[in-house]
């Protein structure tokens, strides 16, 4: 007879040999694995865009001078905008705006070269459609970049080295440019890898159940800890390929860049993807029905992981219920470390209390599954 | 000698379906039992609670004297179980299925494939170790879910009906298999919906609404059941159907090929003989078996 712990090892491995064995025959489990991420992340990172370029801008000159021409000319450069209507006076703006003419206005007043050359700040107002709430801050944002690059430029063509004080309050820090797939794509990569994790350990037991092969499982000396670890660890595996797959997807697609340790990156990565397969293996052993089992999974992974997570909408912003609820979602905790290593460079100092968290539910769903887990038919 | 599978009383029910009421049998070293019984009449019911893996509502299942629920560690290392439904990997090959099953049991590398060699020349799938499970044939597919059954030589094994969706000669393979492991002590428990098997076991248990109603060495059962057995021959069917459903000397009318067959009360087959006369068919004696017991067994069932 072989030691207990030996015997443990030795049932996993032919349960994680077997599992993979499966994966290899059913190209389908890898589709669903690879190839929906990849897809995911290409039509949310491209599809659900708030950014937004090419701004009908209506120009109210009031300078017609070489410097207005070239603010607007800065306005145009920088491919946010494009020029529209030039305007006679202040009044006709908002009539423009209403028809859907322009999404926004540039107000250049009398005297702009003059003041300029005198070294003195000079208010350029910019206008916005504010109905669509999302766009207007994405252009605020821009029209600010450019409003301070165009300050900088006057200031250096001038001569002038003394810094005046800046009129701009508004600074995008880490995403200068105002680039929503900077802030998104890390989201965007919680909330795919959450929803396909879920569902492919979810299928998995499910599986069993339905083709009979669990009776025969439950046959056999394996015990239900072995039987959810043997589970776990191919798919673990395919998670990681999935981690890295969709890491590159942001860096080469979408430039996300890479601020932080990616070997903090991964430890944060394995312990939400160990989450994450345990909950599809919790509502797999419960509902015990593939059907049942992959709506429980989606319903489970996705809308939590979308809306309840930071991905779309801050959770500062959200009502105490939600906030409350959102504590739960593991989501929560890898977009804040994978923003936080990605964009900030942060390190094991900032994103202790996520390293913490995403560790405490993966060894909660695991426990709690391998217990619900019973050895019984019915 | 402690018998190696008991049921005591056991009893299960699932919602308002009474699948075992009460049943008792028992299983010996070097025994071949037979459940024998109808579709629904609890036979798998009772397998898988012996097996541990049922809970029973009450009464006792007992696997080499132990529990197979709360020792159930222990009961499985020597315990074989053959299920009723497809319950190997259909997309692993024979191969791989005996290997996966090999180390769940953890056997050396040596002994798994000395075991699996000898098991699938008895089962004669040698030739067809790559093949997958799901493109076996009925009969291919349950010698290799008792190969795999049988990888860690367990003392008792149990099979849910084996010979379900198997033809006549991959059948009488699997009985011969069987009288071989039997040969070498070991206990076997096996169910079948098939009468005609009952004779193939050392004892059988015939059961119905979930216990048993009748028990014992097949041969002694049949010789020892006092009904007079007939066919009857000519007449009008509608007649004669009708005239035994009247008579309450007929325990059990059965039609067999064109004609029908009747057990009849002891001492009562005269008065059906003139009640066939009469509807223009004769009676003729026949040699009662295990489907005419089990059906007059069944009917008195009823009535008690």
């Amino acid at each position: 007879m072989r030691q207990p712990v030996a015997r443990f090892f030795i049932r996993v491995g032919a349960l994680a040999a077997k599992e993979a064995t499966h994966i290899r025959r059913d190209p389908r489990v890898l589709y669903l694995a690879l190839g929906m991420p990849v897809v995911m992340l290409l039509l949310f990172g491209f599809g659900v865009s708030f950014d937004i370029d090419r701004i009908p801008l209506a120009v109210v000159d009031r300078d017609q001078s070489e410097a207005s021409r070239r603010l607007v000319a800065d306005f145009v450069a920088s491919g946010d905008f494009v020029q529209g209507a030039s305007l006679a006076s202040e009044a006709e703006i908002e009539p423009l705006l209403r028809r859907g003419g322009a999404a926004a206005a540039l107000v250049i007043p009398k005297g702009l070269s003059r003041d300029l050359a005198r070294g003195e700040d000079v208010p350029v107002q910019v206008v916005f459609d504010g109905s669509d709430g999302m766009s207007t801050t994405q252009a605020l944002a821009r029209a600010d970049a450019i409003a301070q690059a165009a300050t900088m430029r006057i200031r250096r063509e001038g001569g002038l080295s003394a810094a005046p004080p800046l009129r701009v309050s508004a600074w995008t820090r880490f995403n200068p440019t105002g680039r929503s797939a900077i802030y998104l794509v890390p989201g965007l990569m919680a909330y795919v890898l959450a929803m396909v994790s879920v569902l492919l350990t979810a299928l998995t037991v499910a599986r069993e159940w339905e083709r009979g092969s669990m009776e025969q499982l439950f046959a056999t000396p394996v015990g239900r800890l072995e039987i959810v670890v043997g589970k776990l660890l191919p798919y673990l595996g395919l998670g990681c390929l999935q981690v890295l797959l969709v890491l590159a997807m942001g860096a080469w697609v979408f430039d996300v860049p890479m601020r932080g340790s990616l070997f903090l990156l991964g430890v944060v990565a394995v312990l939400f993807m160990l989450g994450m397969l345990g909950q599809g293996l919790l509502v797999s052993v419960v509902t015990r029905n593939q059907m049942v089992a992959t709506q429980g999974a989606m319903m489970s992974s996705m809308l939590p992981s979308m809306l309840l997570s930071g991905f779309l909408f801050p959770i500062e912003n959200m009502p105490l219920p939600l906030r409350t609820v959102s504590a739960a979602i593991p989501a929560r905790y890898f977009v804040h470390a994978l923003r936080g290593i990605l964009l900030k460079g942060n390190g094991i100092a900032e994103i202790w209390p996520d390293l913490l968290a995403l560790s405490g539910f993966a060894a909660l769903v695991v426990v709690v599954s391998t217990v619900r887990f019973q050895r019984r038919l019915a | 000698m402690e018998p190696a599978l008991q049921a005591r009383e056991l009893v299960r029910s699932f919602g308002a379906v009474q699948a075992l009421r009460g049943l008792s049998f028992a299983v010996h070293p070097g025994e071949l039992f037979g459940l024998v019984g109808p579709d629904a009449a609890g036979k798998t019911t009772a397998i898988r609670t012996l097996a541990g893996l049922l809970l029973p509502g009450s009464g006792q299942a007992r696997v080499l004297g132990r529990d197979p629920v709360r020792e159930g560690a222990a009961v499985r290392e020597s315990l074989g179980l053959m299920p009723q439904q497809y319950s190997l990997y259909g997309d692993l090959s024979i191969e791989e299925n005996l290997r996966f099953f090999g180390r769940l049991f953890c056997l050396p590398r040596a002994v798994f494939r000395e075991r699996s060699e000898r098991l699938l020349h008895i089962t004669r799938l040698s030739p067809f170790t790559k093949r997958r499970a799901d493109a076996l044939s009925g009969g291919m597919y349950k010698k290799l879910a008792l190969a795999c059954a049988l990888l860690h030589q367990p003392r008792v094994l149990i099979l849910d009906e084996p010979t379900n969706g198997v033809d006549p000669v991959s059948r009488r393979e699997l009985w011969a298999l069987l009288y071989e492991f039997v040969g070498d002590g070991m206990a076997v428990l096996v169910s079948t919906p098939y009468m005609d098997e009952a004779e193939r076991c050392h004892r059988v248990g015939l059961i119905h609404g979930g216990r048993l109603i009748a028990e014992g060495v097949p041969g002694d059962l049949v010789r020892s059941f006092d009904h007079e057995v007939y066919r009857v021959e000519g007449g009008d069917r509608s007649a004669c159907d009708a005239a035994l459903a009247a008579l309450p000397e007929v325990v059990a009318a059965s039609p067999a090929g064109a004609r029908l067959r009747v057990v009849v009360r002891p001492g009562a087959g005269g008065r059906v003989a003139d009640a066939m006369a009469a509807a223009g068919a004769s009676l003729h004696p026949a040699d009662a078996d295990f489907e005419d017991l089990f059906l007059a067994r069944m009917a008195e069932e009823a009535v008690a």
